[in-house]
């Protein structure tokens, strides 16, 4: 092991965690390291004398004695963290520019943690206030989910996630297990956190991720030549129609729909079983909807929408927002239902007494069109006949591909 | 010759899945039916998406898919169930009394 | 699967490791010269480099039936331009679209940097990529033995792939282990030593049951207990709590340039410290107790202090010790109250304390600060305690080297309090940024994408 050579100040693991009197801790922090390292020099040459007092061959390379060097060297840096910054390889590399020539590079910028890959970098987490105002929200406030991830900042999925975590943390809590909290304490110096500000109105503004992210879907890959007259308005609806093929809508039709974008856009959102659908039999496909369709907030398009055609009715504006989510999580709520009770109504539960299991009985259809001419359909229920299972094949995949919760 | 309701058994070892079949009495197990009306999973499946009170009372569920029209169709036309068919359809409300057929 | 991921000097190879070996690969690697070779050439460099890295664990022909040419990629969209514009800009005059001065030329999707994304779905690599696991090869055995589970299921398969929404755990200690500074010799000693005392007591303890002798020695101790009980209340209270203090520092302002040897000693102190004053308050129930009802003990007690006075103090001291016996009574749920607000209770106290003109000295000597200091000291002790039967360095501190390589990616949501985390979906590009973590550049990612694409 490499002598430990330590020259900036060291990890106090419960910085984050305090408030204002760490400065009294910290002062006295940062005078220990300077007595050690005015010597590096001086340990690694006792190092070696030992080294050579032993007897076995010493496996040392060169290119190990420069890794050593480097490590006691630059990268000593890289040992221990800082708390509240990044500590990655690349910052060694600015910090060499900067000595050598350039002096504005040294800013405080967003930093790859991979010194060649400048196209991934090291995203914020959630902090541990902000985590615990999410589940606050959601389950004491009973806010929904949407509301929670618009002002926030942090995607829906995230906040249910949020959630989950939270309750089993409480749980495990409850029941004694135990935890990591020195480790997570010190993943989080070491890792950007996203704050909780004291105005959520801050969080939305500098939220923690974008949450209207659009999905690129795989019909807009090929590009398409399709020529359109000059006089023709074309716009995002037309475009999804090319895209999946579909013919142009009349022009009633788009008359109709320029006088309110907003309620076409809710009707697809609110039914999306019902959007039309172009092709036959297996090739069936909806048709590609538009971009306010299909991003996760659409309800955000409509407020920015009516702000625009109003702008000096603040609370008019305020309250038709408060107006429209409050439709939409109806709305919701009762596709939810609705799905729910198909579901229920295909299954027929018996819970005989004699018995200590349910037996789930679900209705299904043995007719000409489920089962085919030849009987071997792939709707029909049952095992196939005269089908072989390859199962025991090589090179089938056995382990499972999903855990139900 | 008799037609029967009775399982045909698919899946693998220690792993049965039946199929529930309308099927000449002495034809063979997994030859093929006049029909397939069902499937039935006797493995117990533990319920899913539970909160916790649920979970407590919830038990486990056997899983069976029948074609409830044509069960009734072939009992009226004459097709004894076998035991276990029986008593599954008993459970389903579809065949009624002891669960031994008169032979 | 090859037994060992070797990190070679002469041969870089990047791997998901955080080892110093590796590290030091990672500041010295470039890009791969590509004048004057092939395109064959390039791409097998490629391809090589970054197979090294991502899934070398993974067989290759397992790997290319996983690879999609089909890259998943997301665009961030503005609701503010949805609203002012339906896109009929974009194709307006002779389709090229109006010329918008202010707009600035989107930046490109790296989508050739997530050559490697169907691989991120591996429970193997979730592991390592949620800092649980200090490589992917130790992740691997952690599934392997059984120490994860996914949505509360024990899973063994290191190759399962996570679905959008599963929730999986590994178990805390083991990650204390994987994460944690390895223990030096004398930690491994004194492991040893302890771990031979327990079994040499648990033994003894069996005979004294047989032999029913057992209460003697329990009245001895006590008796001694009582004895330093004695001596301690006739000490000044304000000395002992300046000691206390003056350790609670000593303790906070230490880090690894102190021995652990003598870091280990000052905690013990600060320990015993602790306990003489809880056993002044005579809940001789908390004494015996684990850490945690110690803790809880403290706090209680410092609760108390501040409005106990001359008159009062027998009655409100009945309290403090019915309220430590009711924690020791029921710790899980007292500590989880303490939990969530350990600091709030003492600055509670505090205020109670300052707002008392005739409180006790000891407490009003008590500046914020100090009050903080012995908080964390306390917490510190509590959560981080010294356990020489752990497998890691105690008290647990990050191993070196390991900020190197701490990042999390988005598409995973991790809750590093109990070692669980949530796969949210699976990793994306967008304009400007890729989510799957690669140390490679642009240029070796396309041409292992192109490698792949089997056109060669």
């Amino acid at each position: 092991m490499p002598p430990r050579v330590q020259n900036h100040p060291v990890v106090n693991s419960l910085l984050p965690y305090l408030s204002s009197p760490s400065t009294s801790s910290s002062s006295t922090i940062s005078k220990i390291p300077t007595k050690y390292s005015s010597s590096p020099s001086l340990q690694s040459t006792s190092r070696q004398t030992c080294r050579s007092f032993s007897s076995t061959v010493a496996a040392r390379t060169k290119l190990r004695t420069e890794m050593f060097a480097w490590l006691n060297g630059e990268g000593a840096a890289l040992k221990t963290h800082v708390p509240g910054s990044n500590n990655y390889v690349s910052q060694l590399r600015n910090k060499r520019r900067a000595v050598e020539g350039d002096e504005e590079e040294e800013g405080r910028r967003i930093v790859p943690p991979f010194p060649l890959n400048p196209n991934f970098l090291s995203q914020p987490i959630l902090s541990e206030e902000l985590r615990d105002a999410i589940y606050d929200r959601v389950v004491n406030q009973k806010q929904s989910v949407r509301v929670v991830s618009v002002d926030l900042g942090v995607d829906m999925r995230r906040v249910g996630a949020v959630v989950r975590l939270v309750e089993l943390e409480k749980r495990q809590k409850q029941q004694g297990k135990s935890m990591a909290l020195p480790y997570a304490r010190a993943i989080h110096e070491m890792v950007p956190t996203t704050p909780l500000y004291r105005n959520f109105r801050d969080n939305r503004i500098n939220p923690h991720e974008s949450i209207n992210d659009l999905p690129v879907h795989r019909l807009t890959d090929p590009q398409i030549f399709y020529p359109v007259s000059e006089s023709c308005q074309f716009n995002r609806v037309d475009a999804g129609r090319v895209f999946s093929a579909a013919p142009a809508l009349e022009n009633k039709q788009v008359v109709k729909n320029a006088a309110n974008p907003t309620e076409v856009i809710s009707r697809i959102t609110r039914n999306p079983s019902r959007i039309e659908k172009i092709g036959k039999g297996e090739d069936e496909q909806q048709v590609l909807q538009p971009a306010d369709a299909r991003i996760p907030h659409p309800h955000l398009v409509a407020h920015e929408r009516y702000r625009l055609s109003n702008p000096n009715e603040r609370r008019e504006v305020m309250n038709a927002y408060k107006q429209r989510i409050r439709e939409e999580e109806n709305a919701e709520k009762e596709r939810k239902r609705i799905a729910k009770e198909l579901r229920e109504r295909q299954i027929t539960r018996v819970q005989p007494e004699s018995s200590r299991f349910e037996f789930r009985f679900k209705d299904v259809v043995v007719s000409k069109e489920t089962t085919g001419t030849n009987g071997r359909g792939a709707q029909a229920p049952g095992r196939r006949y005269g089908v072989p299972s390859y199962d025991r094949k090589k090179g089938q995949v056995k382990i499972p591909t999903r855990v139900e919760v | 010759m008799v037609v029967r309701i009775r399982l045909a058994r698919f899946g693998n070892k220690r792993q049965p899945f039946y199929n529930i079949v309308v099927a000449q009495a002495r034809s063979a197990r997994n030859s093929k039916p006049l029909e397939v009306i069902g499937t039935y999973n006797p493995v117990p499946q533990r319920p899913t998406n539970l909160s916790d009170e649920e979970a407590r009372t919830a038990r486990p569920i056997k899983e069976i898919s029948l074609d409830q029209s044509r069960a009734k169709y072939w009992i009226g036309v004459g097709a004894q169930p076998s035991d276990t068919v029986w008593r599954l359809l008993g459970l389903a409300g579809i065949a009624e009394g002891k669960s031994k057929a008169p032979r | 699967m090859r037994n060992r991921a070797t990190t070679p000097l002469n041969r870089p190879k990047i791997r998901q490791s955080w080892s110093k070996y590796n590290l030091f690969n990672l500041q010295r690697l470039r890009n791969p010269p590509t004048s004057n070779r092939t395109f064959f050439q390039q791409k097998w460099t490629a391809k090589s480099m970054a197979r090294a890295y991502h899934g070398e664990q993974v067989r290759e022909s397992q790997w290319a039936r996983m690879f999609s040419r089909r890259i998943r990629s997301v665009v961030p969209m503005n609701p503010l331009s949805l609203a002012q514009d339906d896109g009929s800009g974009v194709s307006a005059g002779r389709g090229a679209g109006l010329e918008n001065p202010r707009e600035r030329p989107s930046r490109l999707t790296p989508f050739s940097q997530m050559t490697f994304a169907p691989l991120e779905r591996r429970l193997d690599v979730a592991i390592f990529r949620a800092m649980f696991a200090s490589s992917a090869r130790q992740a691997r055995q952690f599934v392997v033995h059984g120490a994860v589970t996914v949505n509360g299921k024990k899973m063994r398969y290191p190759g399962y792939l996570l679905n959008p929404g599963d929730l999986f755990q590994v178990e805390p200690e083991r990650v204390m282990f994987a994460t944690g500074a390895p223990k030096d010799k004398h930690e491994r000693r004194e492991g040893r030593v302890t771990r031979k005392k327990m079994a040499q007591s648990q033994e003894a303890e069996a005979e004294a049951q047989e032999e029913g002798a057992a209460e003697g020695s329990g009245e001895k101790k006590e008796s001694t207990s009582q004895e330093q009980d004695k001596q301690n209340e006739n000490a000044d209270p304000r000395e002992t709590l300046k000691a206390l203090l003056a350790q609670a520092k000593n303790i906070i302002a230490d880090s690894k340039d102190v021995l652990p040897a003598k870091r280990k000693q000052e905690l013990r102190g600060f320990q015993k410290a602790v306990k003489r004053v809880l056993s002044r308050a005579e809940s001789s129930t908390v004494l015996a107790d684990s850490l945690e009802s110690q803790f809880s003990g403290l706090i209680t007690l410092l609760k108390a202090k501040p409005a106990e006075k001359g008159d009062t103090k027998r009655s409100k001291r009945d309290q403090s010790s019915s309220k430590t016996t009711n924690v020791s009574e029921s710790t899980p749920s007292s500590t989880t109250a303490n939990d969530n607000q350990p600091g709030e209770a003492l600055t509670e106290a505090f205020r109670q304390a300052a707002e008392n003109p005739e409180a006790e000295v000891d407490t009003s000597e008590l500046t914020d600060e100090e009050f903080d200091v012995l908080k964390q000291a306390l917490v510190q002790m509590r959560d981080n305690p010294i356990d020489s039967t752990k497998p890691y360095a105690t008290p647990w501190r990050p191993r070196d080297y390991m900020s190197a390589f701490a990042f999390i990616p988005r598409y995973l949501e991790v809750n590093h309090n109990i070692c669980a985390a949530v796969y949210l979906r699976h990793p994306v590009a967008r304009p400007g940024f890729s989510e799957v973590p690669t140390p490679f550049s642009e240029q070796v990612g396309t041409a292992a994408f192109t490698w792949y694409l089997r056109r060669r």
